[in-house]
């Protein structure tokens, strides 16, 4: 794992299962709109020794007419929506800030976990995003301090705080101290 | 001491040890170990939609 320049990381890994369903999801999702993983598969793609059944997805609001031509491309490459089906109901839950998940048919888990972004955090890590540049792929993912403050001052169960000190360690040399400080005092100020 | 925090402790002692073991070998060697968790995990979690959305405690879904 090569921590190339403070916007990228370069990881010759071999793929698991779950790194090939993002990249999947990720291959249609990126022709239509912005995008940004963040939580748990952020920590498991730099190394964590862990599975999740879902991956976190956040992207900018974005209108009807756009997401339905990205729904469509979706199903199209054998996703469904495992909350509702019909476009217009999708949308609606989006629009009202909750999240839906997407899943290969026939399955669900793993599934994609997907919303619009709705609160400064959210936008934070849409524009400020890294790249983690796999062999042939890539993926963007939210920066680690956001991350890592987040686990720590507002998800803070043991398995967040165990993903937090993993990239705190396997990135120790590259990370802004001082931005996990001030996200935490953000975090604080928001959420309480 | 608790057997929960006794516990805690020791997990985190493991994500030390794995994080020095991710820094100091290759990608591929790390990420090969890593995918047996990970693989397995994924073919052997069965759950309907039902019992997944129960599991998480989200009520925003249609049977």
């Amino acid at each position: 794992m090569k921590f190339t320049d403070k916007k990228t990381i370069q990881i010759d890994r071999e793929p698991s299962d779950l790194d090939n369903f993002a990249l999947d999801f990720i291959k249609i999702l990126r022709k239509h709109t912005n995008y940004v993983i963040v939580s748990g598969y952020v920590s498991i793609l730099l190394g964590r020794s862990r599975a999740s059944e879902d991956i976190d997805v956040v992207v900018p609001k974005i209108d009807f007419r756009k997401f339905q031509a990205m729904y469509k491309d979706i199903k199209k490459k054998n996703f469904i929506c495992l909350n509702v089906e019909d476009d217009k109901s999708v949308f609606s839950y989006l629009e009202d800030g909750v999240a839906v998940r997407f899943a290969n048919k026939g399955n669900v888990i793993p599934n994609i976990e997907f919303k619009f972004a709705k609160n400064k955090f959210e936008n934070i890590a849409l524009d400020e995003s890294i790249t983690v540049k796999l062999s042939e792929e890539e993926l963007k993912i939210s920066p680690l301090e956001l991350q890592i403050a987040f686990k720590q001052e507002v998800l803070k169960s043991p398995k967040d705080l165990e993903d937090a000190h993993h990239l705190e360690k396997i990135a120790e040399s590259y990370l802004d101290n001082k931005m996990i400080k001030k996200y935490r005092e953000m975090l604080r100020e928001f959420y309480n | 001491m608790s057997f929960t925090i006794e516990n805690q402790k020791e997990r985190m002692r493991f994500v030390d040890k794995w994080a020095e073991y991710v820094k100091t070998h290759s990608d591929k060697d790390w990420s090969r170990q890593q995918n047996i968790i990970i693989n397995s995990a994924l073919k052997s979690a069965s759950m309907t939609k039902e019992q997944f959305f129960k599991m998480k405690g989200e009520k925003h879904f249609k049977i």
